[in-house]
């Protein structure tokens, strides 16, 4: 009977194994058969007179690839479907890409956008009615827009598009990069989810939902010659994963190095290429105003050593002044340099004095300070680092985690110290980043910063047309919360990335998550 | 036979309804939801206003009961309903995983049992022998480091080193063996050690004494050793099959292999109600069909169970 058994349970495994991986097998992406395999094609030198097959590794994957619903359209823009009328240059500058040229009337609600002779992959030209239609979908199927429910699309003529706006909208064309607003041949897709038809520099050839992603050279591509003749992106979660995968010469480049990788990257500078670059995601904490003094606050922020984190944090974050990358014109902020003997000085000016165990105390009650964060984009790392900074200077942090920020302690206030990490600059504007952190309506108004003047200018930003003068703004802004040490900017991610010599323009120089191939892509 | 096999199929149903009763109420209680989730998901701010019309959208302000009632009657009528995250059906994602998991549980625990029984019986027949000392070293080694670092030795040597396998063929038979080594191996060192352990005591019984006394050959005595075992071992078989199908998050991460425990955790993590509950209901039945053909196995193998109703 035993063997019976043993021998069905065998024989079930095994035809189970068999049987599905067998037709798995036969779906692989083609892309390895033309190139070799991953190993083969990447360890070999690519011969110009051969194909020039990418292989790249992602870090999300999604079951869609409909670039108006959720945050699907940043990853068409990665495998290099679908492009936008307008993009981000790696010196922060929006560029025109479907759309040659914009303008505005003089009220400020009326934009007018020509189109720029574009053709989607099955050949059609792109049309300002196409365009229109476009962005009516995504508002129709995309809730993150719901604000543009009131705007209207119209073609004026073939390649004239006209948008509407009920009230200035000074950032429209910093709005128009985002790549929820690629524009797709909707009469030519037939499945959206799987096979979209888009002007990018590539086709998808094959697509696995939440996993892997072939694309082929669009042969209609209409802006310039494609270097490469395919991609394949592998999703990859995983830091190690990706580190062997890249050691063994299996992938070509991908973003988002680990510290723990880039290290041994630097390490071998003839077989690697490392890009570091600083990126638009802030690690910055809010000091409650409502439970610590003035004194107090600007102690914890003459104590918090924003160099020391970054190096301790080797190379994965860039020390930050204010939320935005130094060299952009709204990032022009100071901030004074860490000064333990002045927060010592602070401190006791405010009436605290040293105990025994070290710690500063009034009326007999310690200084403890609790540090509220939430275990993901190195947050637990900086809380601990803060903490120890803290306790050099002796006051006491207590580190409390809680797994959802927003839901716990943002909402409640409940919190001396907040940490948090978000994308401070979504296409070249502050305006994005003022709105979220600093409005008296916003989630951090219960630590107490916004005052009706902070308010005041906030709108201003909102609907000042000038470039310069939404600069001066926004850095007015961010240095107020500055100097009332309402806020502490640690560190911007940098934009790590990793490449075998001789593979460029993968958008390595660009900050920005939501690019990557190119019609420059290139492995030479 | 066929009450008892009625009765647990009905106190099956008792479980479902308590299992996904207390996961909604777990999910409904802990902070923040699937709207916000969903849309703060690269780390781009939303307002509050378009995170409540989203979350009045979805119906994740209706009361908790009526939530959960909802969603019970839809699975009642075999409708599991639409992923928050995405909109995609519940079925077909569980589905999909299930299929994937399945692959990689029977493939691994078919390796390990394979692997660990012929050990078990050998050590057991030469305790304190050397290969017995090898064998429990192995064993040791195996039970106690952690599934990712067995992942990552794996992937050094056989990828990284050898060159034997690739790190980016999933989905396929190539993709499959690391998977299924990285997991079978801890599966591996707790089945030798279990399985000796009853092999052993099971030869100290006065009845192995007795028919080596009497002169029967050793082979007999073990397929009686091995048969008396196999409640045992089936149970300890039957457990790990429960635990492997319920998915390997650490493992189907590092290998890219689409199972039910990558899926589970994503679920958790953007609070996927839906997913997590048609995962609960999945996983609850797995455990309980299958704790069930073990007690049906046992009254094959052992007929005084069966004489009792078939039960353990």
């Amino acid at each position: 009977m035993m063997k019976k058994l043993l021998a069905l349970l065998l024989a079930l495994c095994m035809v189970l194994a068999l049987t599905a991986c067998g037709q798995k097998a036969a779906e692989q992406p083609a892309a390895s058969a033309s190139s070799g395999t991953g190993t083969a094609a990447a360890s070999q030198p690519v011969q110009s007179a051969e194909p020039k097959f990418l292989n790249m590794a992602v870090n999300f994957a999604y079951p869609s690839l409909d670039a108006h619903k959720d945050y699907y359209g940043w990853y068409t823009q990665i495998y290099g479907v679908t492009e936008t009328l307008f993009r981000i240059d790696s010196d922060m500058s929006v560029k025109p890409l479907l759309a040659k040229d914009s303008s505005v009337s003089d009220d400020g609600l009326t934009w007018t956008f020509v189109l720029a002779d574009a053709v989607f992959s099955n050949g059609n030209p792109v049309t300002a009615d196409m365009v229109a239609r476009n962005f009516q979908r995504l508002v129709e199927v995309n809730g993150r827009y719901d604000d543009w429910a009131d705007f209207s699309f119209e073609a004026k003529d073939e390649k004239t598009l006209v948008i509407t706006t009920p009230a200035v909208f000074p950032t429209m064309l910093v709005a128009l990069t985002d790549p929820e607003f690629a524009v797709m041949d909707l009469d030519g897709t037939t499945d959206f989810d799987n096979a979209p038809v888009a002007t990018g520099p590539f086709v998808i050839k094959s697509f696995k939902p939440e996993g892997d992603v072939e694309v082929v050279r669009n042969d209609n591509y209409w802006n310039g010659a494609v270097k490469l003749d395919g991609a394949t992106l592998y999703y990859m979660p995983d830091a190690d994963s990706k580190l062997m995968a890249m050691q063994a010469g299996e992938l070509d480049c991908y973003t988002s190095v680990d510290a723990a990788a880039q290290e041994i990257y630097e390490s071998d500078p003839s077989s690697y290429v490392l890009t570091v670059i600083p990126g638009t995601r802030m690690q910055f904490y809010v000091l409650n105003e409502t439970r610590m003094s003035d004194k107090v606050r600007e102690a914890v922020n003459l104590t918090v050593d924003c160099e020391a984190i970054a190096s301790y944090l080797k190379g994965t974050t860039s020390a930050a002044v204010g939320p935005f990358i130094a060299s952009a014109p709204y990032g022009q902020v100071t901030k004074p340099a860490p000064d333990p003997v002045k927060a010592k000085s602070l401190l006791e000016a405010d009436g605290y004095k040293l105990n025994a165990d070290g710690y500063y105390e009034k009326n007999g009650k310690v200084l403890e300070l609790s540090i509220a964060h939430y275990k993901s984009r190195q947050l637990p790392d900086l809380a601990v680092l803060m903490q120890d900074q803290l306790k050099n200077v002796g006051v006491k942090a207590t580190l409390v985690v809680q797994e959802d920020p927003d839901a716990g302690y943002v909402a409640t206030g409940d919190y001396d110290i907040a940490l948090y990490c978000m994308i401070a600059d979504t296409g070249g504007d502050p305006y994005y980043c003022v709105d979220a952190l600093y409005r008296q309506s916003g989630k951090w108004a219960k630590a107490g910063f916004p005052t009706d003047e902070t308010e005041k200018l906030i709108n201003k930003l909102q609907f000042e047309t000038d470039i310069d003068q939404r600069a001066a703004l926004a850095n007015q802004i961010v240095q107020m919360s500055i100097d009332t040490n309402a806020f502490g900017y640690v560190g911007l991610f940098n934009k790590v990335s990793v490449a075998r010599p001789g593979v460029t323009g993968f958008s390595e120089n660009i900050p920005f998550d939501f690019y990557g191939l190119t019609a420059d892509t290139d492995i030479s | 036979m066929a009450k008892y096999i009625g009765k647990r199929l009905l106190h099956l149903v008792f479980i479902m309804i308590a299992v996904s009763f207390l996961t909604f109420l777990l999910m409904y209680l802990s902070p923040g939801d699937a709207a916000a989730k969903k849309l703060n998901a690269q780390g781009v701010a939303v307002s509050e206003e378009i995170i409540e019309k989203t979350r009045e959208e979805m119906g994740l302000n209706r009361p908790f009961l009526v939530q959960y009632g909802d969603w019970a009657l839809k699975a009642l009528r075999g409708d599991l309903g639409e992923s928050y995250k995405d909109g995609f059906a519940v079925a077909g994602k569980l589905a999909k995983g299930l299929r994937y998991t399945s692959i990689l549980a029977l493939t691994s625990l078919a390796l390990a049992f394979l692997v660990a029984l012929p050990l078990a019986i050998l050590t057991a027949l030469n305790k304190d022998s050397l290969l017995d000392d090898i064998t429990r070293l192995f064993s040791f080694a195996g039970n106690s480091l952690p599934n990712f670092l067995i992942s990552v030795l794996l992937m050094y040597f056989l990828c990284v080193k050898a060159k034997l396998l690739p790190l980016t063929a999933n989905e396929s038979v190539k993709g499959l063996i690391m998977p299924c080594l990285a997991l079978s191996i801890p599966i591996c060192g707790r089945f030798i050690r279990q399985f000796r352990a009853e092999f052993l005591e099971q030869l100290g019984r006065p009845y192995v004494s007795g028919a080596m006394l009497r002169g029967v050959k050793q082979r007999y005595v073990l397929g009686s050793v091995l048969h008396n075992a196999s409640i045992s071992i089936l149970t300890i078989v039957g457990l790990s099959i429960g635990t492997l199908l319920g998915g390997s998050v650490v493992i189907e991460t590092i290998f890219r292999w689409p199972g039910l425990g990558k899926l589970a955790m994503d679920a958790i993590t953007n609070r996927d109600y839906p997913v997590i509950q048609g995962f609960v209901l999945f996983t609850s039945t797995v455990y309980v069909v299958i704790n069930l053909i073990i007690d049906i196995c046992y009254s094959w193998i052992d007929p005084r169970l069966r004489k009792n109703g078939g039960g353990s």
